[in-house]
């Protein structure tokens, strides 16, 4: 048998149970609910969510802030020893990053448009906005946890896959390509420990792996609409510099 | 305490260390299997020959030197540079930890010979001159082995060195002097798992060409705010040259962020590195206002890793004249950290090509102007790789 005749059958198997798979409509509106339902998202405003980020094969552990509020401002605020400041924040459309390292830029292309969809608050309550086509493709264990993987394609930029817990609905591993300034990066990113936040499940341990390195963010707190001063997504000086 | 407990226990530990040695060899054989870029054969290597080969040794390992030694040997047989165990190490180890004379040097036409002093160290102090040959140290006599420019440095950089506060007695040509050792200038600085380090960043004004020299490229809160200004005060004034010499480099990143001072149009590259997974450009940002005027960059054989990153790059890009000679050719990025029978070990995760296409591992860069320094000229007070960048920048 040859690859192609192998590659052949292999699809076809996978075309044929993927008839009995449930829609990937139904298992995402699902992971809503597991995570607290439309109407818990729907009192959440604003979030101010506080962490650490770390690199432990290199050593490194910083601390980070999150602020997010509807409808799709964000700014990210790492302080990690020996780098420095790292921020990132979406406001009114624009995409940016600071950093002590590499200075002030905007970001524009598939990178802005996955920046504007992480950025736009609630985004797993609204899915059916973000992404223009989801497909349930198989079934995979992810740590001997039995999974859904659903395909979801926005409409700019690469097709993310995520592994839904068929015995509780949430997410558990996350893979995509992510578009970044020095080009695209192949990720995975596993979701652990959830936590209620005002109503909502919200995964507090995040492992991303990428070029051969893992970053693993831990949430300590989120709380829920807290006053945020519009000013906190202002665009700092130095982007604006960049921008113009 | 914990050296008492481990003189106490010497026993149980010894068949502990075994294991951690052992520990240590399968995080190292899979650390590679697992990152290393070349992915079906690391540096040409069958992974899996080289584990059965190995692992026995390490086994039957009487010591932790001799389990470090056959892990060094395994190494040495990628034929790759970043890749090493250093022996010993704590993360809160002190950076050298030993003190200093405060003198560099290089060696030129078969002789040791002075290239700076560092301002207000022990051997300006004690009258050394730039353009003196050692000859030997505490009474042995200085033989020079043959080696690579920046083993043979660093190794002739090691015999001038010793405890702080101890004194060496060294025989120059010119005379013979007690020399106190002394902490190594500059400020410590920690990055993750790396040592701390002492980070120095010099700048002047020769005429109307600024100046500068750092020797490492670590501690960016403080090197990138003292670059930006020393541009800033640069206005006006003839060019900039940045003297790599010596500098081994650092964290890679830094070449972007500090190129971003010197180029202003976007989206420009310095160079792709290549992991298992994916290319990544190294994208400089231009951070205004940038530099306009010319650059020249100062290169030796001691020139490595980050700093021929920023060098290659910037002269791929004509954004920058290079002067001296080839550098280090040992460029790949790297990261350190902790084994389980507290060793350290540095390993590549990726290939590296700068953006004309070298690959500067193996080839290093190649100056545009090729200048040697001697010991006449040395001697003299001059230093004919920086007169040639100050006369170029004159003649633009």
């Amino acid at each position: 048998m040859n690859r192609r005749t192998l590659l052949t059958v292999l699809c076809a198997a996978t075309w044929a149970s993927a008839a009995d798979l449930p829609s990937a409509e139904s298992l995402l509106d699902r992971f809503v609910e597991a995570t607290g339902g439309k109407q818990a998202y729907a009192g959440h405003q604003t979030e101010v969510a506080r962490g650490t980020v770390e690199m432990a094969a290199m050593g490194i552990k910083g601390t980070l802030v999150r602020y997010a509020a509807e409808p799709d401002h964000y700014l990210v605020v790492m302080e990690i020893p020996g780098i420095g400041r790292v921020l990132s924040g979406v406001k009114d459309g624009v995409a940016w990053e600071l950093t002590d390292l590499m200075g002030a830029r905007v970001k524009s292309g598939v990178e802005r448009a996955e920046a504007l969809r992480e950025a736009r608050f609630n985004s797993y309550a609204v899915w059916r906005d973000l992404y223009l086509k989801v497909e349930t493709t198989g079934e995979e264990a992810v740590d001997g946890e039995d999974c859904y993987k659903v395909v979801m394609t926005p409409a700019e930029g690469s097709a993310e896959t995520v592994y839904l817990s068929k015995a509780t609905g949430l997410g558990v591993k996350l893979t995509l390509t992510a578009s970044t300034q020095m080009g695209d990066l192949p990720a995975e990113m596993r979701f652990g420990d959830y936590k209620r936040f005002g109503g909502v499940l919200m995964p507090t341990r995040l492992t991303e792996r990428s070029a051969g390195q893992e970053i693993v963010f831990v949430l300590e707190s989120v709380e829920v609409n807290a006053a945020i001063p519009a000013t906190q997504f202002d665009l700092p000086p130095e982007v604006t510099a960049a921008r113009n | 305490m914990p050296r008492l407990w481990i003189l106490l226990a010497a026993a149980a530990l010894l068949r502990a260390q075994s294991g951690a040695d052992l520990a240590a060899f399968d995080q190292v054989w899979t650390t590679i299997r697992d990152t290393h870029w070349q992915k079906d054969a690391p540096g040409g290597l069958d992974w899996n020959a080289m584990r059965a080969e190995y692992r026995p040794r390490v086994e039957a390992a009487k010591s932790t030197a001799e389990a470090r030694a056959a892990m060094q040997e395994m190494l040495r047989r990628l034929g790759q540079t970043h890749f090493g165990i250093v022996g010993g190490y704590s993360p809160s180890d002190e950076g050298g930890g030993s003190g200093t004379t405060g003198i560099d040097l290089r060696v030129l036409n078969n002789e040791v010979v002075v290239t700076a002093v560092d301002p207000g160290s022990p051997a300006e102090r004690a009258g050394v001159r730039t353009g003196w040959a050692v000859r030997a140290v505490n009474g042995r006599a200085l033989t020079i082995p043959t080696l690579p420019e920046l083993q043979l440095t660093r190794a002739m950089l090691a015999r001038v060195s010793g405890p702080v506060g101890g004194t060496l007695h060294i025989a120059f040509d010119k005379a013979e002097l007690d020399i106190e050792l002394a902490a190594a200038r500059g400020t410590l600085a920690e990055f993750g798992n790396l040592p701390p380090t002492r980070v120095w960043y010099e700048e002047r004004r020769l005429g109307g060409t600024a100046y500068v020299r750092f020797n490492v490229f670590l501690d960016i809160l403080r090197l990138i705010p003292s670059f930006d200004r020393t541009l800033k005060a640069c206005k006006p004034c003839d060019g900039l040259i940045i003297d790599l010499r010596g500098n081994p480099g650092g964290i890679g990143g830094m070449a972007m962020g500090m190129a971003g001072f010197l180029v202003n149009k976007p989206n420009q590259r310095l160079g792709t590195m290549y992991t298992r997974d994916a290319a990544l450009n190294f994208v400089i940002n231009p951070r205004p206002p940038v530099f306009e005027g010319p650059v020249a960059v100062l290169l030796d054989g001691t020139s490595a890793s980050t700093a021929e990153i920023f060098a290659g790059g910037l002269q791929d890009l004509g954004r920058a004249r290079i002067f001296g000679t080839r550098s280090a050719a040992a460029a790949l990025p790297s990261i350190l950290t902790t084994l389980p029978n507290g060793d350290g070990f540095q390993y590549a995760v990726a290939g590296y090509v700068s953006q004309g296409g070298k690959a500067l591992e193996g080839e290093g860069v190649a100056p545009d102007e090729e200048v040697l320094r001697t010991r006449q000229g040395l001697l003299a007070g001059q230093d004919a790789v920086l007169d040639a960048a100050l006369d170029w920048i004159r003649k633009r």
